[in-house]
Formats: structure tokens, sequence, C-alpha cells
């Protein structure tokens, strides 16, 4: 694909596709750290 | 030069100056927190422009270029974990360090080591270690701000350094987090406009994407395989994975990154951050390496391969457009650069002279010695350029691979495992800082065929391991440690005992002795 051998296309298109979906699963994951900047002194 | 481009450089300095000026007054007149950290108030698209701009140096326009020139798609095993650096920078470690920082009242990255590891000889390693190495990666933003100053103005050599460095010391001295995190917003910005630029333009040059690799293919295809010219790294693994974790997990071991998770408005800030810093390096990050590639066919003869993306933006694009590049190869330099001094002479004033030398300094002798730091690590830098100037590549691999491996397991175990002691750390950072170094200079890369980055921080992390478990009897984690680091694990405000960072001072200066006096009791 676009001229490139089938190991160079995994490296060139690949990897980003990995963050991309290691992103999603971090805004997932974390999805509840809104918590953390209730006001502070609320806390005890 | 043409007065086109003059106009754009000039217009370009003239706006970051700006910017700085604003927020050097936006932060003036607050404590040392306001000017260390901006007063822990910066949002999350600045937390993660800042971060990448920092992390992103000199190094992507003249070493990510140069070794695609040279290497062709081998390099981008250097892009492929570069992409998600921030990202897991800030999931991993971003949230509950911004957390357990604030609790402890910990102001620098070398005083948060010492505040998490309670023993002021943490402080002094790690500080010593970190203005050492973070000079070394200074001398590569000079050199690349010469090369490519002189380039495109023509003028020699040792002018074109002067006035890089000029401009980079009147730009640092301005002072202050806030001026560093909003100027290093603009330009990373400029730097992401400036690089898609030319790969657009390089692009349209070879007849698209597929049209360029078939080219290249045609003149060697080694170049198009994940091996390298002639296939000459076949099979080494241990130097794909040392490409592949450097500017990856190695983010999180480099104390001016790791800074900015400290100055975040909130710990929450870090997921909306860790989301801006993906969009920006998917964009960004590949761009240099690919332009360096295609100026193989752009530039079959050129001499210095470092120069080949100045060379291909000077070949390519009009003036107007070489103007706004050459600001994007500068906003590159001189956002890390700023950085690194501003750190570098942080740590030596408020982790070295007033940590071990004057504890009663002033705030105006404290800024004495940074910038006399500063001035003499820039000048340092000078002289060494001028002499026998390195490869920008060898610097900032030498330089980041060394801090990667010394401080990696020290900030994740930080705020992830319990059992992570005093000891641990320290051997920790110091043996692996010397494997690191050892490797590289020992020429053990080439027989051993594994790069300095993965045996350094396999090293680091076994001995963090072994060393912490081996002494947990003599020296465990205080209660009022673990204690913090439970509340930073947990989602929620933090609780009105740790508002106030005295306690946590006083406690961490008692547990600091009793551990002195204890180890005195055992050696006596």
């Amino acid at each position: 694909m676009f001229g490139l051998p089938l190991a160079t296309t995994l490296l060139v298109f690949g990897f980003p596709l990995f963050w991309v979906l290691y992103l999603i699963g971090f805004l997932y994951v974390s999805r509840g750290w809104d918590q953390d900047s209730a006001k502070e002194d609320d806390g005890s | 030069m043409s007065g086109t481009v003059i106009f754009f450089l000039v217009l370009y300095y003239v706006v970051v100056l700006g910017i700085g000026y604003w927020a050097m007054r936006r932060g003036a007149g607050e404590d040392l927190e306001g000017y260390l950290l901006g007063g822990r108030q910066v949002g999350p698209i600045t937390t993660a422009l800042t971060m990448q701009s920092t992390a992103m140096s000199g190094y992507m326009f003249l070493g990510a270029g140069g070794l695609g020139f040279a290497q062709g798609y081998w390099a981008l095993w250097y892009a492929a974990g570069d992409i998600g650096g921030g990202l897991l920078n800030l999931s991993v470690i971003g949230r509950r360090m911004r957390k357990l920082s604030q609790m402890m009242g910990a102001l620098t990255a070398i005083e948060y080591l010492e505040k998490r590891y309670p023993s002021p000889a943490i402080r002094l390693v790690a500080g010593s270690l970190t203005i050492f190495l973070l000079g070394f990666y200074v001398l590569a933003q000079l050199i690349a701000g010469g090369k490519g100053m002189a380039l495109v103005t023509g003028i020699s050599y040792p002018l074109a350094l002067a006035i890089a460095v000029g401009i980079i010391l009147i730009y640092t001295f301005m002072g202050g987090y806030l001026a560093v995190a909003y100027t290093d917003f603009f330009q990373s910005l400029v730097m992401l406009v400036g690089v898609m630029w030319i790969v657009i333009a390089a692009l349209s040059e070879l007849g698209g994407f597929t049209a360029a690799n078939v080219a290249i293919g045609e003149l060697d295809p080694t170049l198009l395989s994940v091996w390298g010219r002639g296939l000459g790294f076949e099979g080494q693994w241990g130097v794909v994975a040392g490409a592949l974790l450097i500017f990856s997990v190695g983010y999180m071991g480099w104390p001016h990154v790791v800074t900015r998770h400290m100055a975040m408005s909130s710990p929450a800030t870090a997921r909306r951050a860790g989301f801006w810093a993906t969009i920006w390096s998917l964009f960004f990050v590949p761009a240099p390496y690919l332009v360096g590639i295609f100026a193989i066919l752009i530039l079959p003869g050129l001499d210095d391969p470092e120069m080949a993306i100045f060379q291909v933006a000077e070949q390519l694009l009009p003036a107007a457009v070489t103007g706004l590049v050459m600001a994007a190869i500068m906003a590159a330099i001189m956002s890390t650069a700023d950085s690194l001094l501003l750190q570098t002479g942080s740590i030596a004033s408020r982790d070295i002279y007033e940590r071990f030398i004057n504890p009663r300094a002033s705030e105006r002798q404290m800024v004495m010695v940074s910038r006399g730091l500063v001035l003499a690590v820039a000048l340092v830098g000078y002289a060494i350029a001028l002499v026998e100037p390195p490869t920008v590549f060898s610097i900032v691999i030498f330089a980041t691979s060394v801090l990667g491996s010394a401080f990696l397991p020290a900030y994740v175990c930080a705020v992830w495992w319990k059992k992570a002691n005093t000891p641990g750390a320290l051997a920790s950072m110091i043996i692996g800082a010397s494997v690191a170094f050892i490797w590289q200079y020992a020429g053990l890369v080439e027989t051993t065929q594994m790069h300095p980055m993965l045996t350094g921080v396999v090293s680091s992390t076994i001995t963090m391991i072994v060393v912490s478990l081996a002494t947990q009897k003599i020296s465990p984690v205080p209660p009022h440690v673990l204690d913090a680091m439970n509340v930073s694990a947990e989602v929620g405000p933090i609780p009105a005992r740790y508002l106030d960072a005295t306690e946590f001072g006083l406690a961490n200066e008692a547990a600091a002795i009793a551990n002195g006096l204890e180890e005195g009791g055992h050696n006596g």
C-alpha cells in the first residue's frame, strides 16, 4: 500500500492507530476524573 | 537573505516577546509558586502544547530529518513511540503527580523527588545530574539555531551562533513558567503550520505519497524497509526497542517535561491535555522524518543530512513561506531551550544553592544564581558549539537516553509503587545514568546491538525493585508519604489537611533526620 512494503505500512499507520485506540481507552477510563476538580476545601 | 524572510522572522520574534512580556506581567508580583509553576493555573490545551513543544526540540528539524535522509523509513521507529509520548506521560503520572506535588508543596521536579524519597542525597544527586544533562541538551539547541540561521541568512556560523545564543538568552531572562508556557503554546502552532507546509510542498513536488515511495524504491529498495539503508539494522530488536522507548516512556523521566504536570490547573487537566497532545503529535511528529526521506529525491547531493529540512524548504518554498518555516524551526529550538534553561536555573538556585549552600537565600540572590548559571551554560555551550560542534542527533540521543534511564523509575514509582524507597530511588538513578552513559561511550551499541535507552531503563528499573525490596526494613517509606500517595491515587478533592504543605514538610524533615540517625546507628 502507498508503494511501501507491508511491514513499513504497519509501522507508518499501525502505531498512530494504536495511540488513537490508547487515547480512546484513556478517555473512557478517566471519565470520572473531573471529581478531582471539586472545591478542594470541601474534602476533609 | 530576502526582505520577506527577514520580515517574517522579525514578526515572529516580536510576537513571541510580546506574549512573553504579557505573561510575565500577568505572573509578576506573585510568590515563588507563581514564578516556577505559573501558580498551578495552566489549562489543558496550554499544558498539552507546552509539554509537546518542549519535548520536540531543534532535534525534530535537524536530527529527525537527517535520520530520515540517512536511513529511510527505519527512522519512523523513533516517531512511532514519540506520537504517544505526551499521552503516555499524562495518562500514567499526570494526575497523581499534580496532586502529590501540591500536597507535598514541591515547586521543582527535583524537590518533588526529595519529598517523595526523603533524603538530601536524592536532591543533590538528581539536581547535579539534571543540570549536567540539561546543559548538554541546551548545547544541541544552540548548534541547531546557529546552523539553521547560518544556512538561511548566509551569514557565518560563528556570528549566526552568537545571534542564536543572544536571542535565546534574552528570551529566557524574561523568566517565569507562565511566560514559557504561553509562548510555547504559540510556538507549537507555528511549528505545526511550518512543518505541514514543507510536507505538502515536498509531496506536490514529488507527485504524491505513493509516487515518492515508488521513486525511492527504484533508487534503493532498502530505504523503504523497516531495517534502514542496506538493511543495516536487520534483526536488531534491541536498537528498535530503544528507539521506540526513548521518546515514549522516556518522557516520564525528563524533569523539564514532568514539571508540566505540577503546573496544571487541576489533576483532571491531565485528561483533556492527553487528548490535545495526541492530536498535535499525530500531525507533527512523523512530518520531519518524512521530509528527510523525501529529501533523498529532492536533494540527492546533500552533504550534511541534518540540513535536509532547511534545504528542502529553501528549494521548494517561496521566500515568505521560508520565513515562516524558519520561524517554525526557531520556535522548536527556542521553546525547548527556554524550558531547559529555566529548569537548569531553577534547579541550581532552589535545589542546590538554597538547599545546600545558603538556606537563608533571598529571592533576589536566588534569581542571581539562576541567571548566572543560565549565562554560564549558554557561554560554555557557545564555546563547544563553535570549536567542535557534534551532531544534534548524537547529543539529543545521549542526553535523553541518560535522563530517561536515570529518572523514569523514580517518577513512575513515586506515584504507583508504595515500596519504592529512598535507597531504591538513589541506586536506580545512579545505575540507570551510568549504564546508559557507558553503553553510549564504550561503543557497546554496535557490539551488543542494544540501544543505550533500553539497557539504561532496564537496569534502573531492576535496581529500583531489588534495592527497595532489600532495604524495606532499614529504610521503610514514611507513613506520611504513604498517606499522601493513597490520597493522590483516589479521585476526589485534596483533603483540607493537605492544603497547607507545611506539616508535610516538617514530617519529611523529621523522617530524613530519623533516617540519618538510624543509618548512623547501623554504621556505628
